[in-house]
Protein backbone atom coordinates (compact mmCIF):
# COMPACT_ATOMS: atom_id res chain seq x y z
CA UNK A 1 0.00 0.00 0.00
CA UNK A 2 1.24 3.57 -0.43
CA UNK A 3 -0.67 6.10 0.77
CA UNK A 4 -0.12 9.74 1.89
CA UNK A 5 -1.55 8.37 5.60
CA UNK A 6 1.03 6.58 7.12
CA UNK A 7 -0.69 4.30 9.47
CA UNK A 8 -2.28 3.20 6.34
CA UNK A 9 1.23 1.88 4.87
CA UNK A 10 1.68 0.43 7.76
CA UNK A 11 -1.60 -1.81 8.08
CA UNK A 12 -1.01 -5.39 7.84
CA UNK A 13 -1.63 -7.06 4.38
CA UNK A 14 -5.47 -8.35 5.21
CA UNK A 15 -5.37 -11.51 2.79
CA UNK A 16 -6.43 -11.60 -0.86
CA UNK A 17 -9.98 -9.67 -1.40
CA UNK A 18 -10.96 -12.53 -3.43
CA UNK A 19 -11.12 -14.76 -0.18
CA UNK A 20 -12.86 -12.51 1.96
CA UNK A 21 -16.27 -14.59 3.05
CA UNK A 22 -19.46 -12.70 3.24
CA UNK A 23 -20.63 -12.72 6.93
CA UNK A 24 -23.80 -14.27 7.56
CA UNK A 25 -26.90 -12.17 7.22
CA UNK A 26 -27.97 -10.27 10.47
CA UNK A 27 -24.52 -11.12 12.28
CA UNK A 28 -24.30 -8.01 13.73
CA UNK A 29 -25.46 -6.97 17.41
CA UNK A 30 -28.44 -5.46 18.23
CA UNK A 31 -29.79 -1.73 18.39
CA UNK A 32 -29.99 0.78 21.54
CA UNK A 33 -31.77 3.70 22.03
CA UNK A 34 -30.30 6.52 22.98
CA UNK A 35 -32.06 9.52 24.80
CA UNK A 36 -30.42 12.74 25.62
CA UNK A 37 -31.38 15.80 28.13
CA UNK A 38 -29.99 18.93 26.69
CA UNK A 39 -30.02 20.97 29.90
CA UNK A 40 -30.71 20.67 33.63
CA UNK A 41 -34.79 20.51 33.57
CA UNK A 42 -35.26 19.96 29.87
CA UNK A 43 -37.20 16.53 29.14
CA UNK A 44 -35.11 13.60 27.53
CA UNK A 45 -35.47 13.24 24.22
CA UNK A 46 -34.97 10.52 21.53
CA UNK A 47 -31.48 11.26 19.68
CA UNK A 48 -30.88 8.25 17.61
CA UNK A 49 -29.56 4.38 17.94
CA UNK A 50 -26.57 2.29 17.87
CA UNK A 51 -25.38 -1.06 17.69
CA UNK A 52 -23.96 -2.68 20.88
CA UNK A 53 -23.37 -5.93 22.35
CA UNK A 54 -25.36 -5.24 25.72
CA UNK A 55 -27.29 -2.41 28.04
CA UNK A 56 -23.76 -1.12 29.53
CA UNK A 57 -21.28 -0.89 26.39
CA UNK A 58 -24.45 1.04 24.56
CA UNK A 59 -24.40 3.12 27.35
CA UNK A 60 -20.61 4.13 27.10
CA UNK A 61 -20.72 4.23 23.36
CA UNK A 62 -23.62 6.49 23.30
CA UNK A 63 -22.04 8.74 25.49
CA UNK A 64 -19.37 9.96 22.90
CA UNK A 65 -21.36 9.06 19.37
CA UNK A 66 -24.49 11.47 20.81
CA UNK A 67 -23.20 13.54 23.00
CA UNK A 68 -19.76 14.95 22.41
CA UNK A 69 -20.56 18.18 21.00
CA UNK A 70 -23.67 19.85 21.80
CA UNK A 71 -24.98 20.65 25.42
CA UNK A 72 -25.94 17.46 27.62
CA UNK A 73 -26.31 16.84 31.26
CA UNK A 74 -27.36 13.36 30.80
CA UNK A 75 -28.07 10.25 28.79
CA UNK A 76 -29.87 7.02 28.86
CA UNK A 77 -30.24 4.10 26.79
CA UNK A 78 -32.31 1.07 26.43
CA UNK A 79 -32.72 -1.73 24.32
CA UNK A 80 -34.52 -1.06 20.81
CA UNK A 81 -37.24 -4.57 21.55
CA UNK A 82 -37.76 -3.26 25.49
CA UNK A 83 -39.74 -0.07 23.70
CA UNK A 84 -43.36 -0.36 23.19
CA UNK A 85 -44.64 1.38 20.44
CA UNK A 86 -48.13 2.86 20.06
CA UNK A 87 -49.86 2.39 16.42
CA UNK A 88 -49.03 4.61 13.67
CA UNK A 89 -51.33 7.32 13.06
CA UNK A 90 -52.56 8.76 9.50
CA UNK A 91 -53.16 12.92 9.57
CA UNK A 92 -54.34 14.86 12.08
CA UNK A 93 -55.47 11.40 14.52
CA UNK A 94 -54.29 10.89 17.83
CA UNK A 95 -52.29 8.08 18.41
CA UNK A 96 -54.29 7.59 21.81
CA UNK A 97 -57.32 7.52 19.98
CA UNK A 98 -55.93 3.96 19.13
CA UNK A 99 -54.45 2.80 22.28
CA UNK A 100 -56.97 0.19 23.72
CA UNK A 101 -58.00 0.50 27.33
CA UNK A 102 -56.23 -2.12 29.15
CA UNK A 103 -56.40 -2.95 32.73
CA UNK A 104 -54.37 -6.15 34.40
CA UNK A 105 -54.43 -6.26 37.96
CA UNK A 106 -52.65 -9.81 37.64
CA UNK A 107 -49.28 -8.31 38.52
CA UNK A 108 -47.20 -6.00 40.70
CA UNK A 109 -47.30 -2.16 39.35
CA UNK A 110 -43.91 -0.68 38.34
CA UNK A 111 -42.70 2.27 36.85
CA UNK A 112 -42.61 2.95 32.48
CA UNK A 113 -41.53 5.93 31.11
CA UNK A 114 -43.43 7.53 28.36
CA UNK A 115 -42.72 9.40 25.05
CA UNK A 116 -44.51 11.74 22.58
CA UNK A 117 -43.67 12.38 19.26
CA UNK A 118 -45.89 15.71 19.16
CA UNK A 119 -44.54 16.64 15.49
CA UNK A 120 -44.17 14.17 12.26
CA UNK A 121 -40.00 13.74 11.59
CA UNK A 122 -39.15 15.27 15.09
CA UNK A 123 -38.04 13.68 18.15
CA UNK A 124 -39.85 11.64 20.46
CA UNK A 125 -39.70 13.51 24.09
CA UNK A 126 -40.28 12.33 27.46
CA UNK A 127 -43.36 13.23 29.23
CA UNK A 128 -43.53 11.79 32.00
CA UNK A 129 -43.75 8.42 34.00
CA UNK A 130 -46.89 5.87 34.91
CA UNK A 131 -46.81 3.20 37.27
CA UNK A 132 -48.55 0.04 35.50
CA UNK A 133 -47.85 -3.89 35.12
CA UNK A 134 -47.46 -4.11 31.06
CA UNK A 135 -46.14 -1.63 28.57
CA UNK A 136 -49.76 -1.72 27.55
CA UNK A 137 -51.59 -0.86 30.55
CA UNK A 138 -48.86 1.92 30.41
CA UNK A 139 -49.60 3.40 27.84
CA UNK A 140 -53.44 3.52 28.43
CA UNK A 141 -52.96 4.72 32.01
CA UNK A 142 -50.67 7.68 30.08
CA UNK A 143 -54.14 7.91 28.00
CA UNK A 144 -56.06 8.75 30.95
CA UNK A 145 -53.18 11.31 32.45
CA UNK A 146 -50.78 12.61 30.06
CA UNK A 147 -52.82 12.68 26.81
CA UNK A 148 -52.10 15.92 25.08
CA UNK A 149 -55.04 15.69 22.34
CA UNK A 150 -52.55 15.77 19.12
CA UNK A 151 -49.72 12.94 19.70
CA UNK A 152 -48.56 11.20 16.45
CA UNK A 153 -46.77 8.63 17.94
CA UNK A 154 -46.32 7.27 21.34
CA UNK A 155 -43.49 4.94 23.50
CA UNK A 156 -43.56 3.54 26.69
CA UNK A 157 -40.47 1.77 28.17
CA UNK A 158 -40.29 0.16 32.02
CA UNK A 159 -38.17 2.05 34.28
CA UNK A 160 -36.05 -0.72 35.03
CA UNK A 161 -34.90 -1.67 31.55
CA UNK A 162 -33.34 1.62 31.34
CA UNK A 163 -29.34 2.04 32.27
CA UNK A 164 -29.50 5.99 33.79
CA UNK A 165 -26.86 8.42 34.38
CA UNK A 166 -26.42 8.42 37.94
CA UNK A 167 -26.03 11.52 39.66
CA UNK A 168 -22.50 10.92 40.10
CA UNK A 169 -21.81 10.24 36.15
CA UNK A 170 -23.09 13.80 35.83
CA UNK A 171 -19.79 14.79 35.54
CA UNK A 172 -18.91 12.78 32.79
CA UNK A 173 -20.18 16.43 30.52
CA UNK A 174 -18.41 18.85 32.53
CA UNK A 175 -16.11 19.62 30.12
CA UNK A 176 -18.15 19.45 27.15
CA UNK A 177 -18.75 23.19 26.64
CA UNK A 178 -15.40 24.40 26.92
CA UNK A 179 -14.56 21.98 23.66
CA UNK A 180 -15.43 24.15 20.63
CA UNK A 181 -12.62 22.45 18.72
CA UNK A 182 -15.25 19.77 18.14
CA UNK A 183 -17.42 22.07 15.72
CA UNK A 184 -16.40 23.52 12.63
CA UNK A 185 -17.58 26.68 12.55
CA UNK A 186 -14.67 27.58 15.73
CA UNK A 187 -12.17 26.81 12.89
CA UNK A 188 -13.26 29.61 11.21
CA UNK A 189 -12.08 28.51 7.80
CA UNK A 190 -14.51 30.60 5.47
CA UNK A 191 -12.50 33.58 7.12
CA UNK A 192 -8.96 32.42 6.85
CA UNK A 193 -9.41 31.08 3.14
CA UNK A 194 -10.41 34.95 2.04
CA UNK A 195 -7.59 36.46 4.03
CA UNK A 196 -5.39 34.24 2.55
CA UNK A 197 -6.90 35.11 -1.18
CA UNK A 198 -6.39 38.63 -0.21
CA UNK A 199 -3.02 38.13 0.53
CA UNK A 200 -2.34 36.42 -2.72
CA UNK A 201 -3.85 38.90 -4.96
CA UNK A 202 -2.38 41.81 -3.18
CA UNK A 203 1.44 40.00 -3.60
CA UNK A 204 0.30 39.22 -7.18
CA UNK A 205 -0.59 42.84 -7.75
CA UNK A 206 3.00 44.34 -6.35
CA UNK B 1 11.53 24.00 46.99
CA UNK B 2 12.93 24.21 43.88
CA UNK B 3 10.72 24.36 40.91
CA UNK B 4 12.66 21.56 39.44
CA UNK B 5 11.01 18.62 41.68
CA UNK B 6 8.01 20.05 40.49
CA UNK B 7 8.66 20.76 36.45
CA UNK B 8 9.81 17.28 36.91
CA UNK B 9 6.20 15.78 37.87
CA UNK B 10 4.86 17.70 35.27
CA UNK B 11 6.48 17.26 32.80
CA UNK B 12 6.07 13.27 33.42
CA UNK B 13 2.25 13.81 33.60
CA UNK B 14 2.03 15.63 30.76
CA UNK B 15 4.37 13.41 28.31
CA UNK B 16 2.56 10.71 29.07
CA UNK B 17 -0.38 12.23 27.75
CA UNK B 18 0.57 13.58 25.12
CA UNK B 19 2.27 10.12 23.68
CA UNK B 20 -0.73 8.18 24.57
CA UNK B 21 -3.17 10.57 23.09
CA UNK B 22 -1.11 10.02 20.06
CA UNK B 23 -0.97 6.94 19.99
CA UNK B 24 -4.76 6.58 20.54
CA UNK B 25 -5.22 9.05 17.78
CA UNK B 26 -3.62 6.46 15.19
CA UNK B 27 -6.77 4.24 15.62
CA UNK B 28 -8.90 6.70 14.58
CA UNK B 29 -11.09 5.68 11.49
CA UNK B 30 -9.59 2.11 12.29
CA UNK B 31 -11.55 1.51 15.25
CA UNK B 32 -13.12 -2.06 15.41
CA UNK B 33 -16.64 -0.32 15.72
CA UNK B 34 -17.95 3.18 14.60
CA UNK B 35 -19.41 4.37 17.78
CA UNK B 36 -15.81 2.73 19.57
CA UNK B 37 -13.76 4.75 16.89
CA UNK B 38 -15.70 7.93 17.59
CA UNK B 39 -14.84 7.23 21.81
CA UNK B 40 -11.56 6.02 21.42
CA UNK B 41 -10.77 9.00 19.30
CA UNK B 42 -12.59 11.38 21.60
CA UNK B 43 -10.51 10.53 25.09
CA UNK B 44 -6.93 10.78 22.69
CA UNK B 45 -8.04 13.94 21.89
CA UNK B 46 -8.92 14.55 26.22
CA UNK B 47 -5.37 13.43 26.88
CA UNK B 48 -3.78 15.60 24.51
CA UNK B 49 -5.31 18.55 26.02
CA UNK B 50 -4.78 17.14 29.18
CA UNK B 51 -0.83 17.82 28.21
CA UNK B 52 -1.48 21.11 26.60
CA UNK B 53 -3.08 22.41 29.95
CA UNK B 54 0.31 20.77 32.34
CA UNK B 55 2.37 22.38 29.12
CA UNK B 56 0.99 25.75 29.99
CA UNK B 57 1.60 25.58 33.44
CA UNK B 58 5.22 24.45 32.85
CA UNK B 59 5.14 27.72 30.47
CA UNK B 60 3.73 29.71 33.14
CA UNK B 61 6.91 28.16 35.43
CA UNK B 62 9.21 29.13 33.15
CA UNK B 63 9.44 26.92 30.29
CA UNK B 64 9.01 27.04 26.77
CA UNK B 65 5.47 27.63 24.71
CA UNK B 66 2.92 24.02 24.33
CA UNK B 67 3.59 23.53 21.02
CA UNK B 68 7.80 23.78 21.09
CA UNK B 69 7.44 21.44 24.36
CA UNK B 70 5.47 19.26 22.35
CA UNK B 71 6.54 18.84 18.97
CA UNK B 72 10.30 20.50 19.14
CA UNK B 73 11.75 18.17 21.95
CA UNK B 74 13.53 15.02 20.87
CA UNK B 75 12.78 11.50 21.78
CA UNK B 76 15.23 11.91 24.71
CA UNK B 77 13.78 14.56 26.59
CA UNK B 78 10.38 13.06 26.65
CA UNK B 79 9.62 11.64 30.37
CA UNK B 80 6.85 9.43 29.60
CA UNK B 81 6.72 5.69 30.35
CA UNK B 82 7.59 3.44 28.39
CA UNK B 83 3.99 1.39 28.10
CA UNK B 84 2.36 4.62 26.57
CA UNK B 85 4.84 4.87 23.71
CA UNK B 86 4.63 1.02 22.92
CA UNK B 87 2.83 0.39 19.17
CA UNK B 88 -1.05 -0.21 18.88
CA UNK B 89 -0.77 -3.55 18.19
CA UNK B 90 -3.99 -4.88 17.71
CA UNK B 91 -7.00 -4.20 19.91
CA UNK B 92 -6.34 -6.11 22.51
CA UNK B 93 -3.70 -4.67 23.27
CA UNK B 94 -4.53 -0.97 22.92
CA UNK B 95 -7.78 -1.83 25.63
CA UNK B 96 -5.75 -3.42 27.60
CA UNK B 97 -3.26 -0.13 27.85
CA UNK B 98 -5.54 1.63 28.06
CA UNK B 99 -7.46 0.20 30.77
CA UNK B 100 -4.02 -0.37 32.46
CA UNK B 101 -2.60 3.09 32.08
CA UNK B 102 -5.93 4.90 32.64
CA UNK B 103 -6.72 3.53 35.92
CA UNK B 104 -3.45 4.89 37.51
CA UNK B 105 -4.40 8.42 35.59
CA UNK B 106 -7.58 8.91 37.39
CA UNK B 107 -5.95 7.45 40.47
CA UNK B 108 -2.91 10.10 40.11
CA UNK B 109 -5.38 13.09 39.19
CA UNK B 110 -7.99 12.06 41.94
CA UNK B 111 -4.56 12.21 44.23
CA UNK B 112 -3.60 15.54 42.81
CA UNK B 113 -6.74 17.47 43.13
CA UNK B 114 -5.94 17.47 46.93
CA UNK B 115 -1.86 19.18 46.14
CA UNK B 116 -0.63 22.22 47.67
CA UNK B 117 0.33 23.03 44.14
CA UNK B 118 -2.80 25.23 43.24
CA UNK B 119 -2.43 24.94 39.20
CA UNK B 120 -2.36 21.54 39.17
CA UNK B 121 -5.06 20.95 42.08
CA UNK B 122 -7.29 23.19 40.14
CA UNK B 123 -6.69 21.34 36.79
CA UNK B 124 -7.37 17.51 38.60
CA UNK B 125 -10.74 19.07 39.42
CA UNK B 126 -11.80 20.27 36.07
CA UNK B 127 -10.61 17.21 33.77
CA UNK B 128 -12.10 14.69 36.70
CA UNK B 129 -15.48 13.65 34.70
CA UNK B 130 -13.13 12.95 31.51
CA UNK B 131 -11.28 10.54 33.43
CA UNK B 132 -14.26 9.11 35.21
CA UNK B 133 -15.65 8.61 31.38
CA UNK B 134 -11.99 6.72 30.19
CA UNK B 135 -11.99 4.91 33.64
CA UNK B 136 -15.91 3.67 32.95
CA UNK B 137 -14.87 3.10 29.01
CA UNK B 138 -11.90 0.62 29.74
CA UNK B 139 -13.79 -1.20 32.58
CA UNK B 140 -16.52 -2.02 30.55
CA UNK B 141 -14.61 -3.23 27.42
CA UNK B 142 -12.38 -5.56 30.03
CA UNK B 143 -15.33 -6.73 31.60
CA UNK B 144 -17.01 -7.15 28.57
CA UNK B 145 -14.13 -9.07 26.55
CA UNK B 146 -12.44 -10.56 29.55
CA UNK B 147 -15.45 -12.80 29.83
CA UNK B 148 -16.80 -13.14 26.60
CA UNK B 149 -14.87 -15.88 24.43
CA UNK B 150 -12.31 -18.23 24.11
CA UNK B 151 -10.66 -16.22 21.50
CA UNK B 152 -11.53 -12.60 23.53
CA UNK B 153 -9.90 -14.02 26.83
CA UNK B 154 -7.48 -15.17 25.73
CA UNK B 155 -6.17 -12.26 23.78
CA UNK B 156 -6.59 -9.98 26.36
CA UNK B 157 -4.72 -12.53 28.66
CA UNK B 158 -1.51 -12.73 26.98
CA UNK B 159 -1.76 -8.48 26.10
CA UNK B 160 -2.44 -8.00 29.97
CA UNK B 161 1.12 -10.66 30.48
CA UNK B 162 3.00 -8.63 27.72
CA UNK B 163 1.77 -5.11 29.16
CA UNK B 164 2.31 -5.47 32.83
CA UNK B 165 5.99 -5.02 33.16
CA UNK B 166 5.64 -1.83 31.09
CA UNK B 167 2.66 -0.60 33.22
CA UNK B 168 4.74 -1.08 36.32
CA UNK B 169 7.17 1.36 34.74
CA UNK B 170 4.39 4.32 35.12
CA UNK B 171 5.20 4.62 39.09
CA UNK B 172 9.27 4.86 38.68
CA UNK B 173 10.15 7.20 41.24
CA UNK B 174 11.87 10.36 40.66
CA UNK B 175 14.84 11.96 42.31
CA UNK B 176 12.30 14.14 43.76
CA UNK B 177 10.08 11.83 45.34
CA UNK B 178 10.86 12.62 48.42
CA UNK B 179 10.66 16.62 48.18
CA UNK B 180 7.45 16.46 46.65
CA UNK B 181 5.84 14.51 49.26
CA UNK B 182 7.07 16.65 52.04
CA UNK B 183 5.75 20.03 50.03
CA UNK B 184 2.40 18.31 49.74
CA UNK B 185 2.08 18.46 46.57
CA UNK B 186 1.99 14.82 45.29
CA UNK B 187 1.42 11.47 47.59
CA UNK B 188 4.25 9.61 45.71
CA UNK B 189 4.87 6.98 43.27
CA UNK B 190 4.30 4.62 45.50
CA UNK B 191 1.33 5.04 47.09
CA UNK B 192 -0.05 5.46 43.75
CA UNK B 193 0.80 1.83 42.61
CA UNK B 194 -0.76 0.60 45.90
CA UNK B 195 -4.10 1.85 44.83
CA UNK B 196 -3.85 1.29 41.20
CA UNK B 197 -3.15 -2.58 42.32
CA UNK B 198 -6.36 -2.65 44.23
CA UNK B 199 -8.30 -1.41 41.49
CA UNK B 200 -6.99 -3.07 38.91
CA UNK B 201 -7.22 -6.75 40.54
CA UNK B 202 -11.33 -5.90 41.65
CA UNK B 203 -11.75 -4.88 37.95
CA UNK B 204 -9.96 -8.34 36.64
CA UNK B 205 -11.75 -10.26 39.35
CA UNK B 206 -14.49 -9.62 37.54
CA UNK B 207 -13.50 -11.57 34.32
CA UNK B 208 -11.85 -14.80 33.44
CA UNK B 209 -8.77 -13.09 32.95
CA UNK B 210 -6.01 -13.47 35.74
CA UNK B 211 -3.28 -11.11 36.99
CA UNK B 212 0.29 -12.02 36.69
CA UNK B 213 2.35 -11.99 40.08
CA UNK B 214 3.05 -8.44 40.53
CA UNK B 215 5.85 -9.39 43.11
CA UNK B 216 7.84 -11.32 40.30
CA UNK B 217 6.68 -9.01 37.17
CA UNK B 218 10.16 -6.73 36.63
CA UNK B 219 9.18 -3.28 36.00
CA UNK B 220 10.56 -1.60 32.61
CA UNK B 221 12.21 1.37 34.00
CA UNK B 222 14.08 4.23 32.00
CA UNK B 223 11.21 6.26 30.57
CA UNK B 224 10.72 9.14 33.22
CA UNK B 225 14.67 9.18 32.64
CA UNK B 226 14.42 9.85 28.93
CA UNK B 227 15.83 6.26 28.05
CA UNK B 228 12.99 5.26 25.66
CA UNK B 229 12.47 1.74 23.81
CA UNK B 230 13.24 2.87 19.89
CA UNK B 231 9.53 3.08 19.27
CA UNK B 232 9.42 6.92 20.34
CA UNK B 233 11.32 9.02 17.90
CA UNK B 234 9.59 7.98 14.63
CA UNK B 235 6.22 8.79 16.97
CA UNK B 236 7.59 11.94 17.89
CA UNK B 237 9.12 12.47 14.30
CA UNK B 238 5.34 11.82 12.57
CA UNK B 239 3.59 13.54 15.18
CA UNK B 240 5.62 16.72 14.63
CA UNK B 241 6.46 16.38 11.16
CA UNK B 242 3.47 18.99 9.91
CA UNK B 243 4.39 21.59 12.63
CA UNK B 244 8.35 21.35 11.77
CA UNK B 245 7.37 22.20 8.24
CA UNK B 246 6.31 25.82 9.47
CA UNK B 247 6.87 26.34 13.14
CA UNK B 248 5.71 29.97 12.91
CA UNK B 249 2.34 29.08 11.18
CA UNK B 250 -1.43 30.11 12.62
CA UNK B 251 -3.77 27.15 13.25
Amino acid sequence: MNSLDPRVNRLPEIGNPQNIQDKEQLDQFGTFEVFVQPKEGKPFQHEGALHAPNLEMAYILAKETFTRRFTCTSLYVVDTRNVYVSPITERDQNAYDLVENVSDQSKEKRSFEIYHLLKRGKQHVHVGSVKASTPQEAMSVAKNQLNAGKVFNIWSVASNDIRFTSDEEKELWLTLPEKKFRDAADYKGGEKLSSFLERRIKESNV
Amino acid sequence: MSNLALKELLYKIADDQLILGHRNSEWTGFGPLLEEDIAFSSMAQDKVGHSQAMYTILHQLGEQVPDTLAFMRPANQFHNCILVELPNGEYDFSLIRHFLFDTSEAIRFEMLSQSSYQPLAELSRKIRGELRYHTLHANTWIKQLGSATEESISRLQKSLNEALPYALGIFEESPFEKKIIEAGIFEGEKELQKRWVKKVEEIIQQTNLSLPDLKITIPVFGGRTGKHSEHLQPLVDEMSEVFRIDPGAEW
